[in-house]
């Protein structure tokens, strides 16, 4: 399983689109927005945003690792071929959602880099500590997201499917809007939202609040019911193709 | 790495009353049953959407068949598969975007945990040079080389290779057969399937023919390859005599309509100067066949259903 996950990573490193993706989109909405005066749930604009864009970059890379890039797998046979080599899918799925956690670390340390640098943000290293914590487990729905989309999609739909997802999730769940801004009828559709609890999360971690019980469990829920999509999904394939 | 594969016996490849349909009703294999023995080099020849495919999927266990039973060294598809014992090249296959071939290479080795190095293992496929190439930057004949290397990877039991040489040039393909030579000689049981006669002729050691989901025959190539003499003598000649014609050496069956005379001979160069010598009037001669569509034409309208025990 590790050397499928070191083959795995390295491909997706070399992968401008999804470098882009990660890194370099969200370190541009930093520069452009860290700086502007305020504070929001008891944080800086500057942690705050920090934070925002760290679970973008998180849910992004877990997502990517799995979605778009297993559609075009499915279509172009590659995932035929795996399936006639000894890897088994219990395996197989440990490693592309291990592979969707590692891949957030560039990322993270990135917008942490950026926050102290730039943002001038102050955080005691014990709450940094529970942030990383929060975002490694919490982008594990997302990871089998990802898994759904690229199960579910073909191809190219696949990708389309993949951005838009990111997008509601990212405006829905408050991410990119301040969560009092939105429409109420939006604001209770996005309080279901994984995107929701886990950038809540963030921000508790990083003000030094109570993480939240009901936010773990929205998201434990939201990757139960999710991971019970894949196995549908993959049983269907393998059993009627 | 040895050439003692295996200690159990019985068959590599167990194929009993196999029937797979997909919906809606199309039946792609219609009671199909063969043995592969240990060691042979066998070749499934028939046309586009005779059942090699899904032959060979089912073996691999990537279909499942509606009726009847696979075994695959004594097991499933499946354990045989989890256990790395076969290597399989898939009829379409892409490679994964990013992945340089070295990586590919090396990432098989590991699941197969094959002894040999990535160096060799590329070398028997013909790719030592394309170790640090990406894939995106492969031609269609170096694709199908890199998944060449990947099926040999772990040095499988049994191989299997779903038309493997349609990408490739006649160079390529002279390596690869030589390759694949090589590798049955180290004592792997190997099943190709093409839709070219002259492959399996010079490739297999038996040749199993499927045509509409069913084996019309199976036998060495020479066996086979007598049914492609076979041609079909067209003409026309005024009153003709099917008895007469029926006498011509190597003649096998005479249709009369009218003028126009249809005759199918195992033996051409025989038949036309005896036709002549009838001393007969005859027009518009038209000789055909030959190839396998003509051989399969032969096989499937064999008296019960095909030549699998009966003389050719």
């Amino acid at each position: 399983m590790t050397a499928f996950l070191r083959f795995e990573i390295m491909r997706s490193l070399r992968n401008v689109r999804f470098v882009v993706f990660i890194a370099g989109f969200p370190v541009l909405l930093y520069l452009i927005y860290a700086k502007q005066a305020g504070t929001f749930q008891g944080l800086t604009v500057a942690a705050v945003l920090m934070v925002s864009m760290a679970v973008w970059s998180g849910m992004g890379s877990a997502m990517f690792a799995t979605g778009p890039q297993l559609a075009k797998e499915r279509q172009n046979g590659w995932m035929r071929q795996l399936r006639v080599s000894p890897i088994s899918a219990p395996r197989w799925f440990a490693a592309k959602v291990s592979q969707g956690l590692l891949l957030i670390i560039p990322g993270f340390v990135l917008l942490i880099l950026l926050g102290f640098g730039y943002g001038h943000v102050h955080l005691a290293a014990s709450r940094l500590a529970v942030f990383a914590v929060v975002l490694v487990l919490g982008v594990i729905p997302f990871c089998v997201l990802g898994l759904v989309i690229g199960l579910v999609f073909d191809g190219q739909t696949a990708q389309v499917a993949q951005m838009l997802t990111m997008l509601v999730l990212a405006f829905l769940g408050g991410i990119f809007i301040p969560y009092d801004h939105l429409p109420h009828v939006m604001q209770d559709i996005g309080k279901a939202l994984p995107s929701y609890h886990l950038v809540q999360l963030g921000w508790n971690a990083v003000g030094g609040r109570p993480l939240g019980m009901a936010h773990v469990l929205a998201l434990a829920a939201w990757a139960a019911a999710l991971g019970l999509i894949v196995v549908w999904r993959w049983r269907q394939e393998s059993t009627t193709a | 790495m040895t050439s003692t594969k295996r200690g159990a016996t019985g068959p590599a490849v167990a194929f009993r009353d196999v029937v797979k349909v997909y919906h809606p009703h199309i039946t792609a294999l219609d009671d199909v049953s063969f043995d592969i023995q240990p060691g042979e080099t066998v070749a499934l020849l028939g046309p586009n959407g005779a059942g090699k495919s899904t032959a060979i999927d089912t073996m691999l266990g990537l279909r499942t068949p509606t009726s009847g039973e696979v075994r695959i060294l004594g097991g499933s598809p499946a354990a045989a598969v989890g256990a790395g014992q076969i290597g399989g090249m898939l009829q379409t296959g892409g490679l994964p975007e990013g992945a340089k071939v070295g990586e590919l290479a090396g990432l098989f080795r590991e699941l197969y945990r094959d002894r040999r190095s990535t160096g060799e293992l590329l070398a028997l496929a013909g790719i030592a040079g394309l170790a640090d190439r990406r894939v995106e930057q492969l031609s269609g004949g170096q694709t199908q080389r890199v998944r060449f290397a990947l099926a040999l990877a772990g040095n499988p039991e049994l191989l299997f290779l779903d038309e493997p040489t349609a990408a490739l040039d006649v160079a390529a393909r002279r390596h690869f057969w030589r390759s694949v030579e090589t590798i049955a000689a180290q004592g792997t049981t190997v099943l190709f399937a093409t839709h070219y006669l002259d492959e399996a002729d010079a490739n297999a050691s038996r040749i199993i023919v499927l045509n509409h989901g069913r084996v019309v025959a199976d036998g060495t190539p020479a066996r086979i390859k007598a049914f492609t003499a076979i041609r079909t003598l067209r003409f026309t000649t005024p009153a003709p005599d099917p008895s007469e014609l029926l006498r011509l050496p190597g003649v096998s069956d005479v249709v009369v309509n009218g003028d126009a005379v249809t005759v199918r001979t195992g033996d051409a160069d025989g038949t036309l100067p005896a036709l002549y010598a009838l001393g007969r009037q005859i027009k518009a001669m038209e000789v055909g066949g030959g190839g396998l569509e003509e051989a399969l034409i032969a096989l499937t309208s064999a008296d019960n259903g095909g030549v699998k025990e009966g003389v050719s």
